[in-house]
């Protein structure tokens, strides 16, 4: 494969660097705006695909409240989103929920579990 | 019949949780928690993105995570909270006036109060938007209400207007949830909300952000069918001849915050022009003795540990205040605006602690900066300045001994 200049924004601190990177398909061959190494690691990741925490809400039943928030309790492939909000919208929880329970275990066989990011008492 | 109580704290988000238990752990014997609505939490509870309290606790946590971990540190004081609560009135006697189902019509004279009543979502500049007026047309915060707490979709062809980080936050969601975002659009030539916001919330989602963008029409009878979007100029006119027509059913409005002063007014407290929240010192005491105020009620902050760090200075003083131990024998001196300075916060130093200023750039400096703050003359170094991003830097208080009226304040390139 050719190399390929990528640009991207590192998220891991506030600074926000704009990075240029020249990728292989395997190696990045230069890299180029970064003011510390942590976002070598983090383009290093987004090279090889994306990884992100997922926060969304589910249905749940004998509360207040309709929906509940919950998250993955680790980053997932970004690319997976689209199928996980598929599988979370057939989950329906029953009140009492606490926050950190687990609503859905290794989630599209990722190792992440969803957990409840807030306690909903039955009413 | 009048209750009595050392401290009382007007609202329960992250300013007021933080600033009830400073107050307790301060010494405050009886305070007391106002919350209008029926949990505490405030905002945090609709927040359920993650990227709450990196800082201060260094965690990710979402905010009804951060909300629910200061929820419990609070119940562990003993604090008394008032639910369903809603403050009519407050005078510059310390007096509030509430109402509430349970505890009816209520009247409570406090030897010192904390307002922290949050911040409303501006709409000024869609109220000039020539078209119709159709349903269908949400400001970003009530969108995010509706999802991510009433559990439903406001609309699935969303245009966004402003860049602010809620309008953001939103578009993500929103294209999660299966609607489609055609775009946002800003006003100004740089977005108005966090670097890392555009990225996670826009550009993983390859919802388009257009710069000097501004809506000029809406279209739609009963609801919206679509806007027309134009460019504008230097002076922020729209131009003529760029106008595109795009369809969709809904428009979200993220075009800033506005403090929510309804109360600070009734008490006669002096605001600020630029912040549009009361003018106060570094203990966060008002112009009005013995009320203080913290979090987006004082100033509109980027971080929920900003707000935290306000609302833990606003408890401690009014603690202090309320037991007759907070001295006042140096008059306040000001603080201003100098060079590439928007607003800054606190506008004032009354030589009781070190002073944490909060400074919104009226320019974007994509290079090394120096904050000054003069006298004494301190100089602090930044790595740049953006007015998306607000600058947080301290002056430790025996620096300041000697400072003179008024402090002056300015960005200046390295």
């Amino acid at each position: 494969m050719a190399a390929e200049k990528k640009h991207f924004v590192c998220v891991v601190c506030p600074i926000g660097c704009e990075i240029d990177v020249v990728y292989d398909g395997s190696e990045i061959i230069s890299m180029e705006g970064n003011k510390c190494e942590k976002s070598e690691e983090f383009v290093r990741q987004e090279l090889i695909g994306p990884m992100r925490i997922l926060t969304t809400t589910v249905r749940i039943q004998g509360s207040r409240l309709p929906v509940i928030p919950v998250r993955t309790d680790k980053s997932v492939p970004k690319r997976l989103f689209p199928r996980m909000m598929k599988q979370l919208r057939r989950i329906k929880l029953q009140a009492p929920v606490n926050m950190l329970d687990v609503v859905a275990r290794d989630v599209l066989h990722t190792g992440a579990n969803i957990i409840a990011t807030r306690t909903m008492l039955r009413e | 019949m009048i209750r009595e109580v050392d401290v009382a704290v007007i609202g329960s988000g992250p300013a007021g949780l933080t600033a009830a238990i400073h107050a307790h752990n301060s010494g405050a014997r009886k305070v007391l928690l106002l919350e209008r609505e029926e949990e505490l939490g405030g905002i945090l509870k609709q927040c359920i993105h993650n990227g709450f309290g990196l800082e201060q606790f260094k965690q990710d946590y979402t905010g009804p995570e951060y909300a629910e971990r200061l929820i419990k540190e609070l119940e562990k004081t003993g604090v008394q909270c008032f639910l369903n609560t809603l403050v009519t009135d407050l005078s510059s006697e310390r007096v509030i006036t509430a109402l509430s189902p349970e505890h009816g019509a209520l009247e409570i004279k406090a030897k010192s109060i904390v307002l922290a009543m949050g911040c409303r979502e501006r709409t000024g500049p869609s109220i000039g938007i020539p078209g119709t007026r159709p349903a269908g047309i949400f400001t970003a915060g009530v969108a995010q209400r509706f999802v991510n707490i009433d559990g439903y979709l406001p609309g699935k062809k969303v245009v966004i207007l402003g860049s602010g980080d809620i309008g953001l936050i939103m578009a993500r969601r929103l294209t999660l949830e299966g609607a489609r975002v055609i775009g946002v659009y800003e006003i100004m030539n740089y977005p108005g909300g966090l670097k890392r916001n555009i990225v996670q919330c826009l550009n993983d989602f390859d919802v388009p952000l257009h710069l000097s963008h501004t809506v000029t029409e809406i279209r739609g009878k009963e609801r919206v069918g679509g806007v027309v979007i134009s460019k504008v100029d230097s002076s922020l006119h729209p131009v003529q001849g760029t106008e595109k027509s795009i369809e969709c059913d809904t428009l979200l409005l993220s075009v800033g915050l506005i403090p929510e002063n309804e109360l600070s007014k009734k008490a006669g407290i002096e605001l600020s022009g630029a912040t549009k929240g009361p003018i106060t010192t570094e203990t966060m005491e008002t112009s009005v003795p013995g009320i203080f105020t913290c979090g987006n009620v004082s100033a509109v902050f980027d971080l929920v540990d900003y707000v935290a760090q306000t609302g833990a200075a606003a408890g401690t003083f009014a603690a202090r205040y309320a037991s007759g131990s907070l001295s006042a024998d140096r008059r306040p001196v000001d603080i201003v605006a100098g060079e590439n300075v928007r607003l800054l916060f606190p506008q004032r130093y009354g030589f009781q602690d070190d002073l944490v200023l909060f400074i919104r750039a009226a320019e974007p400096v994509e290079k090394p900066v120096t904050i000054e703050v003069a006298p004494p003359g301190s100089k602090i170094n930044r790595l740049y300045a953006r007015p998306n991003e607000m600058l947080r830097v301290k002056v430790p208080k025996e620096k300041l001994a000697e400072a003179k009226q008024p402090i002056k304040v300015s960005i200046m390139e390295k």
